[in-house]
């Protein structure tokens, strides 16, 4: 005899949506604080701090933006890829293979003002997406495993990056450290003035969000990569070329990464440093912005903001509570955790005997 | 799809609704003609290397001082140290800034730049502004003396080394631990392993572990952890620690070490800026650069054991002959021959390099590269610059030595 019974719930109201997320955000800082706590720091007095930190302030609200940047180029490409059902766990490696084209550009490559900008952009998106564009070859020719070959694309993208600046590009001004030579300032991003936001990126950011979701919901091409995600047999016998979109998809999620990567070295470091160094897991934070988003290219832009609020906040606990920085993670993967679990309760219901409507008030 | 709207939504509202709140509540920070120092670490103060090490002499000096608040931030991205700088000085008000890692040069001069009221001191850089000093303690007369020892323990000829990275700092640690090992065992070799990494056990204990199959027997390393004290040990082999005294991870291995002394040069600093003789238009040709002279460094198992006593028959068992005064290559004098005891000669050499004309140090030509070339003159010393810069290998270091010139 069972004294409970899961359902599905066909789809879930707003109501249902508001209750669930605020009790999972609650759920996650009671028991953050509970560490908190237990490091002598008063909950309340912390949750103050990190939300003046990421939110209260004008230095915080422009940090959150700029760790957005890198989060919404990523995660916008990252929706298209899951839409079709291409697991890119790669957004990292792409990100830096866009960070050493841009490199090469401002530093080798000889071309000099004005043309220096566009020319990064450019070969930045065309590295990410060469990077992208193997993986989708192996899976769509070969049938090899995308997780495993995105994910190991990274670790060769960090290495390449270390030979560059321990080897032939360590910069004779850097007194042996390895790292390149400055970015000369024509090939720095410019910055809203007062913060560190480079613009350009950004607005590159909600364009390219923007440009996904009309390829998603307005296009030809866009139904194919749906209907290749959702049902592969359907679309192979609707004559749809499961390589073309793979590659597609592929090229346009490596390419985003990439100019992921430009921003960084081009708006932030203007220097090729240690792989870590220049992005701090950006393409993997981006995986759970896509994942938050439900997939949804316009939603990127406000789950990017929200995970950039949350690494902002995250400053606070170290720069002002003077807490170990594993809580910072610690934090920032409870609210997560809670959240997407939070998912599951918005798609199941759980009715207890004797059957009754569900627990919202809502006919089940 | 509209749920994930009204959720995001809703996160925003509620974490900017209590945003506001604590405009009512009043700040937490207040500090009344008092000093404020921020500090801001590369790694995590656990580390028990370079980051715990500042940390340890962060809390001296706090101590020390009853008109001094200090905080601290761990674990900082190189490029983001503009960013905490902006959160110490205007949400912490800090009016002291020191920043510990080479990457945050160029984030902390410009900072400078834009907190011209502000006092930063950047560790390990070259760059200063009038509000921007320098400061740095080095290891290589330390790695010297223990490469004397080393040198009088190896029993296989081979003393294993496991290096951070391939830079000038570690290179010269290297070259001054080697000329040691070499002055008391002139065939010895140091097996050089790079794990790319400050930070990382796994891969330090796979490096030390590769040094032993290659037959190295006595370790030493320049790597923020203590694992390779801690292999060396389980194999029963002799080590000496870094940058914090390492003696209790393996109280009959650890022969000696590296241990600085970082308050040393925070406490004068602080105390100049306190003072006034600091301030913010007067630091741009400040660069302090501790050695064993300025007691910014300390050779030693922990704090005041400069030779684990269980090494010390050994170490005054051997005998060597050294010449007192300029060793051409050719092994002709110019001075007097003596022997003595690799005890005694560790003990002369620190005496000699603690002496305020410093006397003595390990850089003193003639040396050549291991490719044979003459790269310090007979007679001269390393100058500042050559030191800072070196890239070169000394004879007896063998193993991979990435930017060979």
């Amino acid at each position: 005899m069972r004294l409970f019974t899961i359902e599905k719930r066909p789809s879930p109201s707003g109501g249902l949506v508001l209750l669930t997320s605020v009790l999972a955000i609650l759920a996650a800082l009671v028991v953050a604080g509970i560490f908190f706590w237990a490091w002598g720091a008063s909950p309340l007095h912390a949750y103050r701090l990190i939300l003046q930190g990421a939110l209260g302030s004008k230095l915080g609200l422009a940090e959150t933006v700029r760790r957005a940047i890198p989060l919404l180029l990523c995660g916008v490409g990252l929706t298209l890829a899951f839409r079709a059902l291409f697991w890119n766990i790669g957004a990292e490696g792409q990100l830096l293979l866009g960070a050493v084209a841009a490199t090469w550009v401002a530093l080798f490559s000889g071309l000099e003002g004005p043309w220096l900008i566009p020319a990064m952009l450019a070969l930045g998106f065309l590295a990410g997406a060469i990077w992208a564009l193997i993986p989708a070859l192996l899976k769509a020719r070969l049938g090899i495993n995308d997780v495993i070959t995105t994910l190991m694309m990274n670790y060769i993208a960090m290495y390449l990056v270390l030979y560059l600046i321990h080897g032939p590009w360590k910069g004779p001004q850097m007194r042996g450290f390895a790292y390149t030579d400055f970015f000369p300032k024509a090939a720095w991003l410019p910055l809203v003035p007062g913060t560190r936001i480079h613009w350009l990126t950004l607005i590159l950011g909600v364009l390219a969000a923007l440009g996904a979701y009309i390829l998603l919901t307005k296009t030809k091409r866009g139904f194919e990569i749906r209907v290749i995600g959702e049902n592969p047999e359907a679309a192979r016998f609707a004559g749809m070329s499961y390589t073309r979109t793979i590659l597609l998809v592929m090229a346009l999620s490596g390419g985003l990464a990439g100019l992921a990567g430009v921003g960084e070295v081009a708006g932030v470091h203007h220097i090729l440093r240690q792989p870590e160094q220049i992005s701090l897991g950006y393409g993997y934070t981006a995986i759970i912005v896509a994942w938050l988003a439900q997939r949804n290219p316009l939603a990127v832009i406000l789950t990017a903001l929200l995970l950039g609020a949350l690494m902002a906040g995250g400053d606070v606990i170290k720069a002002s509570l003077g807490l170990p920085f594993q809580l910072v993670n610690m934090f920032n993967g409870l609210i997560l955790a809670f959240l997407i679990s939070a998912e599951l309760l918005m798609r199941y219901k759980v009715s207890f005997r004797p059957r009754r409507k569900g627990w919202a008030g809502r006919p089940g | 799809m509209k749920g994930i709207w009204i959720r995001v939504l809703l996160v925003f509202l509620l974490v900017s609704g209590l945003g506001l709140m604590p405009l009512l509540i009043g700040s937490a920070a207040g500090a009344g003609g008092n000093l404020k120092a921020g500090f801001i670490y590369v790694g995590p103060i656990g580390d028990y290397g370079w980051s715990h090490a500042h940390n340890a002499a962060r809390l001296i000096v706090e101590e020390t001082f009853p008109w001094l608040e200090t905080v601290y931030v761990e674990s900082v991205p190189e490029a983001e140290v503009g960013t905490y700088i902006d959160r110490l000085i205007q949400q912490e008000k800090v009016d002291v800034v020191f920043t510990t890692s080479f990457g945050f040069m160029d984030g902390t001069l410009a900072a400078a730049q834009r907190y011209p009221e502000k006092i930063f001191a950047h560790c390990s850089g070259f760059k200063r502004a009038p509000n921007m000093a320098t400061y740095m303690a080095d290891f290589y007369q330390v790695y010297y003396l223990n490469g004397l020892m080393a040198g009088a323990l190896t029993k296989s000829g081979k003393v294993g080394y496991v290096g951070a990275f391939p830079i000038p700092e570690v290179k010269r640690h290297i070259n001054a631990f080697t000329i040691g090992v070499r002055e008391v065992n002139p065939t010895a070799e140091v097996h050089v392993r790079w794990i790319f990494e400050w930070y990382n056990p796994a891969a330090a204990k796979e490096a030390a572990e590769a040094l032993i199959k290659d037959g190295a027997d006595v370790f030493a390393f320049t790597e923020d952890s203590p694992t390779v004290v801690q292999v060396a040990a389980q194999n029963g082999l002799p080590s000496f620690g870094h940058y914090s005294p390492m003696f209790d991870f393996a109280p009959d291995y650890v022969v000696s070490g590296q241990i600085v002394h970082w308050e040393k040069f925070y406490l004068d600093f602080l105390a100049k800026v306190y003072a006034g003789m600091y301030n913010t238009t007067n630091l741009q040709d400040v660069d302090y650069w501790g050695l064993l002279r300025e007691g910014a460094v300390e050779a030693g198992a922990k704090p005041g054991m400069l030779i684990n006593p269980k090494f010390e028959g050994a170490l005054k068992d051997k005998k060597v002959r050294i010449c007192i005064g300029i060793h051409l290559p050719d092994s002709t004098c110019i001075g007097v021959w003596i022997e003595i005891s690799v005890y005694e000669l560790v003990m002369l050499r620190l005496e000699q390099m603690k002496d305020f004309e410093m006397v003595f140090d390990p850089f003193t030509g003639p040396i050549y590269d291991r490719k044979g070339n003459l790269v310090i003159q007979p007679g001269a010393r390393a100058t500042y610059d050559e030191l800072l810069t070196m890239e070169w290998a000394v004879e007896g270091v063998v193993g991979p030595w990435p930017g060979e010139p």
